[in-house]
């Protein structure tokens, strides 16, 4: 019992950033029927970037870790966003009206040029973020060693995801994403401007990959300039599985292939968590193409 | 008579091409991952091999002409290598150095051996790459179940009686647990837990919160460097405090800033002396040319074999005054005695490097690696 919870938890910390992930996948499929294979490396572009400013402002000396980690958490979203803003203008955006396949073909490129960039400027050893600027402890509740920092991770995640849904569900933009999502057309009928939609789209889903990653150079110390295939590819699973182009979906879906992976892991074998994945993914598209919340199609993003 | 000068070219560059004695320089390939998760070693690879051609040209070159170093990326994937391996073929060298990885070194094995082109490999330490009769292979490093035995004397030695061993699929890593595991279980120690991870993440808490339930003395992960890095920090954020050994992949500084100097305290690997710790000659002025223009020091001692390898080819180049395949392999197989960067070199018959190489190092509280 003591290994499923610590295992649970496992599965929580590393859920909640394919989920932050998965969602700038899902919501630019909601918008565009576009798989955006570039997404992961956002994510590690990211990572990168937040170590930049990390060690480069001096900015913990000033105001102290959790403040620069906010500020810089904020500057890395605003960066990775006019970055992911910028990606669409260059490669999908010329693409628009051309075969799907094009669009991937692009998004590919886009991937490789990022990844490879990231090479060139940083080099290809792995980086490792500054130690010592989030705290060691962790809780213990009955023999379960919970970091403090695992906690935090779930809970800046699950935030960022409230604000998206609010922002989606309750504000103007938010319906009219939701209304560019169901038909572009009828959209631009009713005085929508589309093309600034996509833009958000694409600053709000690049935005949110940054920060996972971050998130993810803080809490494991590590990035690489290959982390973001991985990761892409995990959280792509993880919004298929919740339903892709759907909001609450590719929350709930990154949630559970994070505990499928670590309990699989756990009591199957940790050699087979991959395909324990993929396997996930498989049964799901048999039983369920459209995803676990995918019943709501009209309702997509 | 253009076409007759195109024609006339056109010869003239196949003779070029096809006959090495005609041509201007000897020309030695390197395959080595520039790009992938093992980028780092192929850097230093190139950096190092470069540096020795650079060293020999000044000297006046090989057999009268200059060495030219012909680089391929294999991107650390056997698919990438053996397309590398095809095209270094086609360019007419006298032998390759590399690569790294075991399973990538066999995906470009018999593409050299067909072609009849000498390959050393620096990093490969997969055993069945030299059990195949492959009479141009030869390889600088060790083998696995030299390794292997090293590791199972060390950990019966130290009293460990509940061993788990954690690998993480490749050729090298699987092959050097396997060795180790049957190597112990003979001598009746307990194996209370072996499997392999998934290397490129960066999560391992799952598979630290088993290892852990199942209480071992030690865990030896024969895997690379960046992840026993992460398993190294992830272990202290949990609180456990356990023997952790590593496989000679684990050689690299950037384990310690990766895991921090905290977290990698303590830990133990195995590998062949770095040129830092040996103090004959060739070792010292090696790296101090090194540093003289890199500025820095080799990061592991994968790609300092590297060099090895290239120093071993030049030397049989030189001494039979031949760039004939059959000569130089012979010649590396049972004349070579060399004093190279990492100690003697020699092959033996299979081309294997000859004599025991192994070493158990420490990380210390600074983070620095202490022979022990």
């Amino acid at each position: 019992m003591e290994l499923f919870i610590q295992q649970l938890t496992n599965g929580l910390a590393i859920g909640s950033i394919y989920a932050l992930i998965a969602l700038g996948y899902t919501m630019v499929y909601g918008v565009m029927k576009l798989i955006n294979f570039a997404h992961g490396d956002l994510f590690s572009i990211g990572a990168y970037l937040g170590l930049t400013f990390l060690i480069s402002f001096g900015l913990v000396d000033k105001v102290g870790a959790p403040v620069a980690i906010l500020i810089i958490m904020l500057m890395v979203m605003g960066l990775v966003g006019l970055i992911g803003i910028l990606l669409e203008r260059v490669a999908y955006r010329p693409l628009r009206k051309a075969d799907r396949l094009a669009a991937v073909v692009s998004a590919l490129g886009a991937s490789i040029f990022f990844s490879n960039s990231l090479m060139l400027i940083y080099g290809a050893k792995f980086r490792v973020y500054p130690h010592n600027l989030l705290p060691k402890s962790y809780i213990t509740i009955l023999e379960l060693h919970i970091p403090v920092v695992r906690i935090l991770l779930l809970l800046v995640s699950f935030i960022l995801m409230a604000c998206l849904y609010l922002f989606v569900q309750k504000t103007k933009t938010g319906t009219a994403i939701r209304a560019a999502a169901i038909d572009q057309g009828a959209a631009r009928l009713m005085g929508i401007n589309v093309n600034k939609i996509i833009s958000i789209v694409f600053f709000i889903g690049p935005a949110l990959g940054g920060a996972a990653g971050i998130m993810v150079g803080l809490y494991y110390g590590q990035v690489n300039f290959l982390m973001g295939w991985l990761y892409g590819l995990k959280a792509f699973i993880a919004a298929v599985i919740g339903g892709i182009g759907n909001i609450p979906g590719a929350m709930l879906g990154g949630l559970i292939l994070g505990v499928i992976e670590s309990l699989g892991a756990a009591y199957i074998s940790f050699a087979w968590k991959d395909a324990i994945a993929f396997f996930v993914l498989i049964v799901i598209l048999i039983v369920r193409p459209t995803g676990i919340l995918g019943e709501r199609v009209a309702e997509k993003v | 008579m253009k076409k007759f000068s195109v024609l006339f070219f056109f010869v003239l560059g196949l003779v070029c091409v096809s006959n090495p004695v005609l041509a201007k320089t000897i020309k030695i390939g390197l395959i080595c991952p520039l790009t992938g998760s093992w980028a780092s070693e192929g850097q230093d690879m190139e950096k190092i091999v470069k540096l020795l051609a650079e060293q020999i040209n000044t000297k006046g070159g090989l057999l009268g002409k200059k060495v030219e170093v012909i680089v391929e990326d294999d991107g650390g994937d056997p698919r990438t290598a053996a397309l590398a391996a095809q095209r270094l073929s086609s360019q007419d060298i006298v032998g390759v150095i590399g690569t790294y990885g075991s399973s990538v070194t066999e995906a470009t094995q018999n593409i050299f051996n067909e072609s009849k082109i000498i390959q050393i490999a620096n990093g490969s330490t997969a055993i069945r790459l030299t059990e195949k009769g492959l009479k141009y292979f030869f390889r600088t490093c060790p083998r696995d179940d030299e390794q292997g035995k090293v590791a199972a004397e060390y950990i019966m030695k130290s009293g460990f009686k509940r061993v788990a061993i954690l690998h993480d699929n490749t050729t090298y890593a699987r092959g050097l647990a396997e060795e180790t595991k049957s190597l112990l279980q003979k001598k009746g120690l307990n194996i209370v837990f072996f499997d392999a991870l998934t290397p490129g993440e960066s999560d391992y808490s799952p598979i630290l919160t088993n290892l852990k339930a199942k209480n071992p003395d030690v865990v030896f992960f024969t895997g690379y460097y960046p992840e026993a890095g992460l398993l190294l920090r992830q272990k202290m954020e949990m609180g456990w405090n356990v023997q952790f050994i590593g496989g000679d992949a684990t050689n690299n500084p950037d384990l310690v800033k990766i895991a921090g100097k905290d977290a990698a305290k303590g830990f133990l690997f195995l590998s062949p002396p770095v040129p830092q710790d040996l103090d004959t000659k060739e070792a010292k002025d090696f790296l101090a040319a090194y540093k003289r223009k890199y500025n820095s020091l080799p990061g592991s001692v994968w790609a300092v074999l590297s060099g090895d390898g290239f120093l071993a080819l030049t030397t049989a180049i030189k001494a039979t005054k031949s760039t004939d395949p059959d000569v130089l392999a012979n010649y590396l197989h049972n004349k070579l005695n060399l004093s190279g960067l990492t100690g003697q070199i020699a092959f033996d018959s299979k081309g294997d490097r000859v004599g025991a190489l192994y070493r158990i190092y420490r990380v210390d509280a600074k983070g620095n690696f202490i022979l022990q």
